[in-house]
């Protein structure tokens, strides 16, 4: 077992600075007898707080690779240099000895590799091995195949110049409307009888039986779900706050909302009244963000204290409308889109048959660009499935079945052979596998897609790992998720409350900026009925549990789902999205190990993260949390 | 070539501890990437790169933070750091800018280092740096997120810390109990340390009291090569090119390091003779190349009457602030706590 010894050398005599003054020398006795107590198969814990992840026993060899890195970069000339940062993806610059040997491997390609990526194959000798070799013997690189390597494998084993044509497959942002044709006829499509099989299908649209959910007592705070309790809330959470500047944030409003809901808390509903009365009169004076966000937090209160809830669901058509609209005004469900759709597009790269499985199907707003994508790909578009889920609606219109028709144009005017089928369920812990018409994995690979729909699974309990074993049986190349970045599940409503309070204040403060006028105040009643649900319902009707990336990697984890990793061209096509939106300055993306999240002024507010059930690979030795 | 690299990296590696030594050749290799021959500069691999974390009102080692948006027009953001009292498990938004309590609260404000391009004010190495200093000055920190270089040269730096100086002196909660007055401190490294002496001398000509100027390796330099930016080219780290890189980076098109900004005391600087400039620590680095422009400044200092003190590190090199595993940061962080708490 290699053990470095270097970090405990003691330093050159510092009495030799002629300016010192007295230094703390117990302090520093203390800190090396710390290092020297550090576990070999331990993180080097000063790195970790500064965001790298490294163990104390593969320092050395880190340290090895930045030498030859630096050593071939030197030998090199500039272009070589300039492909690294411009063409090449990056993934997880914490793991650093998988980001280094990345780079390496860019500069001595493997000498053969398998184009569909087999599974990573390396064991500790095959690192050790390496560490010895100086960069001439590089050829036992290609062995490292770490399973998160496995893509940039397969760039790299490339011609260097190849890498161009990547920005073919990346996504462009396209406008959701833009793509729907004009042509609003409902029959079904004929086939086309050119050279290109576009041989669409619509299958008629499945209504599952779903079980019925109970009124149970809405009032006092229930228990956490089951699944929760098990997996546990972390008592260590991160909660980050951005203030605007002291005229603007409204504090006499909040100190009002705050003594509001902890006298719910405490039950005091008379107080409670009185107070959320005086919220209302300070909101009036208010201006911007806060004024909004103080009404509807207002009137949630009003409701809880009332026991006025709100009507659950909302009338479709409605709740369409405002989607449609928060969709337009701001970045968030773009972003989501934009990122879960490059995610798997890389996942299907190599696959002839695809099938994406949605389970926040809506109006089916995500899937033109990726069908775009697919289209464009060099070599052919595959033929592509997609299962679009969502709830029933109440007028009895097929709307599922509309989207499916309007995608079936779509994919006929871009030659792409298209197969659809929607399903109709209350909850998506109602899905079984077998209702799906799974094809072999060899045959067509399964993406299936969920965007601020997961969540909702965490009212019910034993739901959301019901859905995480079916997800399993579909045996899915990728599993994309996009929620939103706060906790508003903890156990306390006052607790709770507060989250919420920071959340939408930040959501509705980025909002400010961008579109005015009517798209703007549907965007604000879109999110005001999640701040209703958060704060007036409870039990199987509070359905916008939102947790945090914390708190979802421990359910993924824990329920056998590896990450896959989301890289810089990803981000960097995430940032500039970003910067086409009016007002746009304050967004910003950042990167948390493997997963993207788009903040407003540095606080992070959705988090998009992909997976991978981990049965079928060996563990990699580099990915720990 | 490759033979004498070999020696720089060997001898280099013998000088710090060998995670420092990943941590700041991770750096320099990243940053080697992110710099164009053309004078651009990669700011989407450099923003993906760069290891972030969010504000957090929990107290984490009895420290919570928090931004704040200051100016929208610029989207300039502070993060402030304050120590937990230890009475509430959970802090709400009405908490965050209560009142300072003690007779004397230094505030310092911070510049984070990075050459004028790199890292932000929630850069993890930073947000580190700034958590340490609350604990060990007993300090309110406000870290300034000022514009960046190349795509923001000279003034918005500048302009920025200015900009967050005004509102931290404007700020009733900051205000110690003694005098009803902020408390304020320059403090920064590398670009940071140049920012806060430019600050400093706007604060002067304003009317704004400043305490203390803490410059961490600050980043100056000139026109001419001096003798240990010709013997410690890329031994440590760091090279000469790139560091003529930052400058055109930040410098106005067509400028040469002679620039004030750039060397304060030079050919184009100005006098501090006769005014009321505050009292500053400079902590120079002894295997960091621009060495001689930082004496150079000390000595400055000294010829205009102002009073300085000097740390002089004989065996650091660049970022040896950046983790507690060697005897010049515990012996740097104890000067700065002394001269933050030296007025009561």
């Amino acid at each position: 077992m290699k053990r470095d010894n270097n970090h405990l050398q003691p330093n050159p005599d510092p009495s030799s600075s002629s300016s010192l003054g007295g230094g703390s020398s117990a302090g520093k006795a203390k800190l090396w007898v710390e290092e020297a107590t550090q576990q070999d198969c331990g993180m080097d814990e000063l790195l970790a707080v500064l965001g790298y992840k490294v163990k104390t026993s593969d320092m050395a060899e880190v340290a090895q690779k930045l030498e030859q890195l630096e050593e071939v970069m030197c030998n090199v000339q500039d272009d070589g240099i300039s492909h690294l940062a411009s063409e090449t993806v990056h993934f997880n610059p914490s793991d650093l000895s998988t980001w280094l040997q990345s780079m390496l491997s860019e500069f001595n390609p493997p000498s053969s590799f398998d184009p569909f990526g087999a599974d990573g194959t390396a064991t500790a000798t095959a690192l050790d091995d390496s560490f010895l070799c100086g960069p001439a013997e590089s050829s036992t690189l290609s062995t490292l195949d770490f399973e998160n390597n496995n893509r940039q494998h397969q760039k790299s084993g490339q011609q260097i110049f190849e890498e161009a044509s990547c920005s073919d497959y990346d996504l462009k942002a396209i406008p959701g409307k833009a793509i729907y044709s004009q042509n609003t006829q409902t029959q079904p499509p004929t086939h086309d009888s050119s050279s290109s099989s576009t041989h669409n299908i619509v299958k008629p649209e499945k209504r599952l039986k779903s079980s019925s959910g109970s009124h149970s007592d809405i009032f006092p705070p229930p228990p956490p779900p089951a699944g929760a309790a098990s997996y546990g809330i972390p008592s260590d959470s991160i909660r980050p706050v951005v203030l605007v500047d002291s005229q603007e944030n409204g504090i006499r409003l909040v100190h009002a909302l705050m003594a509001c809901a902890e006298a719910v808390q405490q039950n005091n509903l008379n107080l409670a009244e009185a107070l959320v009365k005086q919220i209302g009169f300070l909101a009036i004076s208010q201006a911007g963000a806060m004024r909004k966000v103080a009404t509807y937090f207002a009137e949630a209160l009003a409701r809880r204290i009332y026991r006025l809830y709100p009507q659950n669901p909302l009338d479709h058509s409605l709740s369409d409308v405002l989607h449609m609209h928060f969709y337009e005004t701001c970045p968030y469900l773009k972003f989501a889109h934009f990122t879960a759709n490059q995610a798997i597009l890389e996942a299907f790269e190599g696959k002839k048959r695809v099938h994406v499985i949605d389970f926040s199907m809506n109006q089916g707003m995500q899937w033109p660009a990726l069908m775009q994508a697919l289209a464009l790909r060099p070599g052919g578009p595959p033929a592509f499935r997609l299962t679009g889920i969502g709830p029933p609606s109440h007028d009895n219109s097929d709307h599922l079945q509309e989207v499916g028709w309007k995608l079936a144009q779509l994919a006929e005017t871009i030659h792409v052979e298209f197969e659809y089928r929607g399903f109709v369920a209350n909850s998506l812990a109602d899905l079984d596998a077998s209702m799906l018409d799974l094809r072999p994995t060899e045959v067509e690979a399964v993406a299936v897609n969920s965007v601020f729909e997961l969540h909702k699974l965490l009212a019910r309990p034993g739901a959301i790992d019901k859905v995480f074993s079916v997800v399993e049986q579909m045996r899915p190349e990728i599993v994309t998720i996009v929620e939103q970045e706060a906790n508003h599940n903890g156990p306390v409503f006052l607790d709770r409350f507060t989250e919420a309070l920071h959340y939408y204040s930040t959501l509705f403060d980025s909002l400010e900026g961008s579109a005015s006028g009517q798209d703007k105040v549907m965007s604000e009643v879109y999110l005001g009925k999640q701040i209703c649900n958060v704060v007036a319902c409870e039990g199987v009707d509070r359905v916008e549990r939102h947790e945090s990336l914390t708190q979802w990697r421990n359910r993924f984890t824990s329920a056998g789902f590896s990450p896959v990793l989301l890289g810089s061209n990803a981000f960097k096509q995430a940032s500039m999205l970003l910067a086409l939106f009016a007002g746009g300055d304050g967004y910003g993306v950042e990167e948390n190990n493997g997963c993207l999240m788009l903040g407003w002024h540095n606080r992070p507010l959705i988090t998009t993260s992909a997976w991978k059930p981990a049965n079928n690979t060996s563990p990699t030795s580099t990915i720990t949390y | 070539m490759a033979g004498s690299n070999e020696i720089n990296l060997n001898e280099c590696k013998m000088m710090v501890p060998l995670n420092t030594w990943v941590l700041i050749s991770n750096f320099k290799l990243a940053y080697n990437l992110l710099r164009r021959p053309d004078g651009t500069f990669n700011r989407h691999l450099a923003e993906f790169l760069d290891r972030r974390v969010p504000a957090n009102v929990n107290p984490v080692g009895g420290v919570f933070s928090f931004d704040v948006l200051i100016d929208r027009g610029t989207g300039l953001l502070v993060r402030i750091y304050r120590p937990a009292t230890g009475e509430e498990p959970q802090l709400n938004i009405v908490d965050l800018e209560k009142p300072v309590t003690a007779e004397v609260v230094p505030v310092i404000i911070f510049f984070h280092g990075g050459s004028f391009a790199h890292s932000s004010a929630n850069s993890t190495i930073y947000d580190n740096l700034c958590r340490i200093l609350v604990g060990t000055c007993k300090a309110v920190v406000v870290s300034v997120n000022y514009r960046r270089a190349p795509e923001n040269r000279y003034p918005c730096a500048y302009d920025d810390g200015w900009a967050a100086l005004k509102w931290v002196n404007s700020r009733s909660w900051l205000q110690s109990q003694k005098d009803s007055k902020v408390h304020i401190y320059l403090a920064g490294d590398s670009s940071g340390g140049n920012i806060a002496h430019h600050v400093a001398l706007q604060a002067v000509e304003s009317g704004i009291d400043i305490l203390g100027n803490v410059l961490l390796n600050p980043m100056f330099g000139g026109q001419e090569r001096t003798e240990s930016e010709k013997r410690l080219d890329g031994k440590y780290f760091v090279t000469l090119r790139d560091r003529d890189w930052y400058w055109r980076a930040f410098l106005p098109e067509g400028e040469d390091r002679d620039h004030p900004a750039c060397n304060p005391f030079g050919p184009n600087g100005r006098s501090l003779e006769g005014i009321k400039f505050p009292k500053s620590l400079v902590v120079v680095a002894g295997l960091d190349l621009i060495q001689d422009w930082q004496l150079a400044y000390v000595e400055g200092l000294k010829k205009a009457g102002q009073e300085v003190k000097l740390l002089y590190m004989e065996q650091a090199t660049i970022g040896f602030y950046l983790l507690p595993n060697n005897n010049h940061f515990h012996v740097v962080m104890d000067e700065i706590s002394k001269f933050v708490g030296s007025d009561c």
